[in-house]
């Protein structure tokens, strides 16, 4: 490239490490080479080359394109690549899930204040412009080095208010689903993420998931057997919803009872959140507006939020984006996963560590092929790298394994 | 599709007349004048609109895909871009943008369907143009993604349109209005005002024709009426001079687009 040229496209930024798999492409750590910013590059993978860019892809790139806000992950560049589309994001550090289950962080009733003003701050820019998230989660809220809570994922979100526009009740992850979503409502509104802003909250208390259903009929019971079965007069549209069936009845539990250590404010504000009725349902606006936010105590500043412990400080930087935030079972780079193993992996790192460090100085020599199962070998069901969503990935080891298994004989 | 016009993309980036005019070096050199280049697009915006239609897409797809098209070639030349290929493949991306995806295939097919009454943009049989397939669409979308910088939200008069009419108590007039807005997809327009601007023009327009009195009413919406006024002319001067294009005409300008350089 000539002196002087602008840089642009993937020649700007130095790829650095995976930092995740994500439904639809792979997550890159990277530099940008102009400024010098830290960024995160998600890399995503065409379809079977038929039906061209993802449509999830085209959502998130269509709405960040629109949404410029400190509280929602800035896209900062979008660029073609070898066929495959390249969406650039400003790097965060960490996630919500991440500060939750993190058991050395103790979070105040001021930290849990702080996150839920970013997010409902998130959210109302999103309603604002009239845009649904619909998959906000506490693994969706990223963290930026300065402890800036920011929306992220926007691969589900649409454009709403179109009226007689029917829209999929196939949204969010189970445990943040809105009761009329899984009643089958298909004309619903922005109610639907303040719910999950509501469950949200809850899991901020409570430090563990609040309503974890383990279907979509269990989840309304876990629902129902918190806050009681809605009454006709409490949500008179919920007869009419698509997937309406009735409930037995269970009594409400206080919120007191469920939200032992939290102040009345507190409370007042979770109870009009997770009110039945959508209509009545607080919006992301007003709840900001509720006097919790203008009480003692006052939301500590972003700045003074403690991070989760970084993977980092483990030996081998392993800075995965995972679900789990800090369990990552897989090795970091794929050249790792494919090479071959020699040894027994059950017993690998035990007691045939001896007999495993014997043969090493044999390795020029040939190998009976049968003693030693390869870490590839599909009958070994020890492995947990291996991602199930990606087929494609699984049958290219497979392919690859045939490949080499005669070869070695 | 409601939402904030205001604060979108496709308000911060409307253009002016010489913005929107301005004819692409490239295809000067190839001799496009400026009045072959919007009798091309002209013929375009009919020609994604009959495919649009036989695909059975909404209109919101057609319009969106129109304003698309006509995006890309303020930036881009017809000599760099095909507009044959360019044409369905805006279609194709509008439909995904406004989540009802039609499949490439069917648009290969409707595109094909739709050649025999638009013979005068495919000259010869032996033309790539005619040849055109999923594969092809497919490449161009991401070159088109670049192309239009990834904004893909465009907003449309059709919404305000509804709006205003019931605001000013003139819903008889839905049906004539309705499509003199579809009519201004044949111009720039959608590039260069607000889209409730054109809407109050098509509404102007036809309060004029059918002796309509909304004097009042647009006194109290106090817009600019010599913008409105604009915009009207606009939309009367493509109805007298682009209504009806002579088939020479086009295959002269599209024989430009042949010529090897």
């Amino acid at each position: 490239m000539a002196v002087g040229e602008p840089l642009c496209g993937a020649n700007r930024y130095i790829k650095g490490h995976t930092l995740g798999e994500g439904t639809y492409g792979v997550v890159f750590k990277a530099i940008d080479k102009v400024t010098n910013r830290t960024l995160a590059i998600k890399k995503i993978r065409l379809g079977k080359y038929k039906e061209g860019v993802n449509v999830t892809a085209l959502r998130e790139i269509k709405l960040l394109k629109e949404l410029h806000d400190p509280h929602i992950i800035e896209l900062v560049d979008v660029y073609p690549h070898k066929r495959n589309l390249h969406l650039v994001f400003e790097y965060m550090e960490s996630d919500l899930e991440a500060v939750i289950r993190d058991r050395n962080i103790f979070l105040s009733p001021a930290d849990c204040k702080a996150y839920m003003q970013m997010t409902l701050k998130g959210l109302a820019v999103c309603h604002k412009k009239w845009i649904l998230h619909r998959d906000l989660k506490p693994n969706n809220l990223l963290l930026g080095s300065n402890g800036q809570l920011k929306l992220a994922d926007f691969g589900l979100a649409r454009i709403f208010g179109s009226p007689n526009r029917r829209f999929t009740h196939q949204v969010f992850a189970r445990w943040y689903r809105a009761p009329e979503l899984l009643f089958g409502s298909k004309n619903y509104g922005p109610s639907v993420d303040v719910w999950a802003a509501a469950c949200i909250f809850a899991e901020l208390i409570l430090r563990r998931p609040f309503l974890q259903g383990s279907s979509d009929i269990d989840q309304l019971g876990k629902i129902f057997a918190a806050f009681g079965t809605p009454r006709e007069a409490q949500w008179p549209d919920m007869v009419c919803l698509p997937d309406y069936v009735e409930y037995q009845y269970s009594p409400p539990q206080s919120f007191r009872s469920l939200f032992p250590q939290a102040s009345e404010d507190c409370i007042d504000l979770l109870q009009r959140m997770f009110t039945y009725d959508p209509k009545h349902r607080i919006t992301a606006q007003q709840a900001l507006e509720h006097r919790y936010f203008r009480t003692e105590p006052a939301p500590t500043p972003c700045y003074m939020l403690r991070r989760p412990s970084k993977p980092e400080a483990q030996p081998k930087p392993i800075e995965l984006l995972s679900p789990a935030g800090h369990i990552v079972l897989s090795p970091p780079t794929k050249t790792r996963r494919i090479q071959l193993f020699c040894g027994d992996i059950k017993t690998a790192g035990e007691a045939n560590r001896d007999l495993y460090a014997k043969q090493l100085p044999e390795l020029g020599t040939p190998i009976d092929a049968i003693t030693i199962p390869m870490s590839i070998d599909p009958k070994t069901n020890l492995r947990p790298t291996l991602n199930s969503t990606d087929r494609s990935y699984f049958k290219r080891k497979l392919d690859m394994d045939i490949f080499l298994t005669p070869a070695r004989r | 599709m409601a939402a904030n016009f205001w604060a979108s993309s496709h308000c911060k980036k409307l253009l002016d007349q010489d913005e929107v005019s301005k004819v692409a070096q490239a295809d000067l050199e190839r001799g496009f004048t400026p009045e072959d280049v919007k009798l091309m697009k002209i013929q375009f915006s009919s020609y994604i609109k009959s495919i649009g239609s036989n695909a059975k897409v909404r209109q919101r797809v057609v319009a969106t895909a129109i304003a698309y098209f006509r995006r890309i070639y303020t930036r881009k030349s017809f000599s760099e871009f095909d507009p044959r290929l360019v044409a369905p493949t805006c279609l194709y991306l509008a439909s995904k943008a406004e989540e009802s995806t039609v499949q490439a295939k069917l648009l290969v097919f409707y595109t094909k369907k739709v050649r025999p009454t638009f013979t005068s943009l495919f000259p010869s049989t032996d033309d790539k143009a005619y040849r055109y397939d999923i594969k092809d669409i497919l490449e161009m979308e991401m070159r088109l993604l670049e192309a239009l910088d990834y904004y893909l939200v465009i907003y449309h008069p059709y919404r305000p349109l509804v709006q205003l009419l019931q605001d000013g108590n003139n819903t008889d007039m839905t049906a004539f209005t309705w499509s003199l807005v579809n009519d201004t997809y044949r111009t720039d327009l959608i590039l260069m005002y607000p889209p409730f601007m054109i809407a109050l023009a098509c509404i102007y327009i036809a309060s004029v024709l059918k002796e309509k009195d909304t004097r009042a009413w647009f006194e109290e919406l106090r817009v600019d009426m010599n913008v409105i006024k604009n915009i009207a002319m606009e939309i009367l001067d493509f109805y007298d001079n682009y209504r009806q294009i002579p088939e020479e005409r086009i295959a002269a300008a599209v024989s430009k687009l042949l010529t090897r350089m």
